[in-house]
């Protein structure tokens, strides 16, 4: 068997056994995969410190079957993205993104977008880019990616469209957005401006080309942050546990 | 879980070796194996330690070191500058650093290093008690010594900001990042030669 080599992003590290390193990484072609880097704590040249949680390393590595650990023969470091580094925040940021993507995507499940999403949000963070609008972007992106898209075209309760003026109630519930008439604005059902579900919508649809210079007022990003947050908790059923180190 | 192959008492010794980091079934079957084959001694010896170990170690109220006694040698050994403590992620760190001979301050241990995914915040880490010892011991230099990992990076740069926080004219270092002893160009990384090069040191004649 020959190894396959692809660009991939380290999620998860470990030592593991006297030598070796446990390691899980994101690839845009085979999806999440977790194998052992066998000497990888002894052997500088196979491994030249490109085995770093949130690198991304070209990964040289063997897999026998579908679902099984593989067998990573060497990698080589493309972008240690430093900035990560040198900030806890960035780095508490960064786990988090992780995260979900390992709930949402888990392995077997490939999507080319969700690497690339990944790789350009950690490379954004590593250039100062705004935490608190990146974790929103990085979130609705990703959920509509998964397939967690929420209903923005039409009232959920009575199915009028939703014609791009005035305010709209979120349904976490539902997974969508309501009119005034069926639904009224609590902590557990926030309201949305027109804008805001403009720009949530183009969150969802776009790719991070288009994303990175989207510009959001301070009121969107206010109403925009608790509507993905309530969205996520439901659709994943659970807290992640990095969202706690999360300012 | 073994098949159950071996006597029951065996079994459960294997089960015990596996415990152990690194040791899988076939190294858990060949040491308890070696257990039941060697004399009487060395068994009530390794019980005997196993169970000393739990007992008698703990943590230096100072420092955080593995010790017998507290305060730890260290902590009490006055030749050493007691104004320079070097922060390191856990004992074995201490270890290696005081096997190389050339440190002669003291040691602040964290136990771990700032980790999201692992579940490990600041509350976690001994990092509160090393702010507390700035004032108390009168410290004037923390030298950084975690790993150069992701994480080990981030920890620095945390307790950096903390320290100097706390204390604006304390001296904070970080151990230097370069090419290590043996290494070879042709083989580094591009961000180890980036370190390499922006740490380099004159050479005095
Ligand atoms: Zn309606
Ligand atoms: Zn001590």
């Amino acid at each position: 068997m020959t190894p396959h080599i692809s660009p991939a992003i380290i999620t998860r590290i470990r030592e593991f056994g006297e030598s070796d390193l446990m390691v899980s990484y994101l690839t845009a072609d085979r999806g999440l995969l977790k194998g052992v880097a066998k000497g990888a704590r002894r052997s500088r040249r196979r491994f030249p410190n490109c085995l770093e949680l949130f690198c991304l390393s070209d990964m040289e590595y063997e897999q026998k079957k579908r679902g099984d650990l593989v067998f990573l023969h060497s990698c080589r470091l493309v972008d240690a993205f430093p900035g990560l580094r040198s900030d806890y925040h960035s780095l508490a940021l960064a786990s988090y993104m992780a995260e979900l993507t390992e709930v949402l995507f888990p392995p077997g499940v490939v999507d080319k977008r969700i690497f690339e999403l990944l790789k350009n949000s950690l490379h954004a963070l590593d250039e100062g880019f705004r935490g608190d609008i990146l974790r929103i972007l990085f979130e609705g992106r990703a959920l509509a990616l998964a397939g967690y898209s929420i209903d923005l075209d039409c009232c959920c309760q009575c199915g009028r469209r939703y014609a791009g003026e005035g305010r709209a109630v979120f349904n976490r519930v539902k997974g969508g957005i309501g009119c005034l008439k069926c639904e009224e604005e609590r902590v557990d059902s926030p309201g949305l401006a027109p804008e805001s579900i403009n720009a949530l919508r183009i969150i969802q649809s776009s790719s991070w080309d288009q994303l990175k210079n989207l510009e959001l007022t301070e009121e969107a990003i206010r109403e925009i942050t608790p509507v993905i947050r309530l969205h996520m908790e439901y659709r994943v059923g659970r807290p992640l546990k990095t969202a706690k180190f999360l300012p | 879980m073994t098949m159950g192959i071996y006597p029951p008492s065996l079994e459960k010794l294997i089960e015990h070796f596996t415990l152990l980091p690194g040791i899988g079934q076939k190294s858990a079957t060949r040491m308890a194996l070696f257990i039941l084959k060697s004399e009487r001694g060395v068994a009530e010896g390794l019980a005997r330690s196993l169970m000393e170990v739990k007992e008698k170690i703990r943590l230096c109220s100072t420092c955080f070191n593995l010790t017998d006694d507290d305060p730890c040698s260290i902590c009490l050994d006055r030749n050493r500058a007691g104004q320079t403590v070097c922060v390191v992620e856990g004992p074995g760190d201490l270890l290696a650093l005081e096997a190389s001979g050339t440190y002669r301050g003291k040691y602040h241990v964290l136990h771990g290093v700032l980790s999201p995914l692992d579940g490990i915040g600041p509350e976690h880490l001994k990092i509160g008690e090393l702010l507390n010892r700035l004032e108390t011991e009168g410290i004037r230099e923390v030298i950084l010594a975690t790993n150069p990992t992701t994480e080990g990076e981030a920890t620095a740069s945390f307790l950096a900001k903390a320290l100097l926080k706390k204390d604006s004219h304390l001296k904070v270092t970080r151990i230097a990042l370069g090419v290590p002893m043996g290494g070879d160009l042709k083989y580094m990384d591009p961000m180890t030669l980036q370190h390499a090069l922006k740490s380099r040191m004159p050479i005095n004649r």
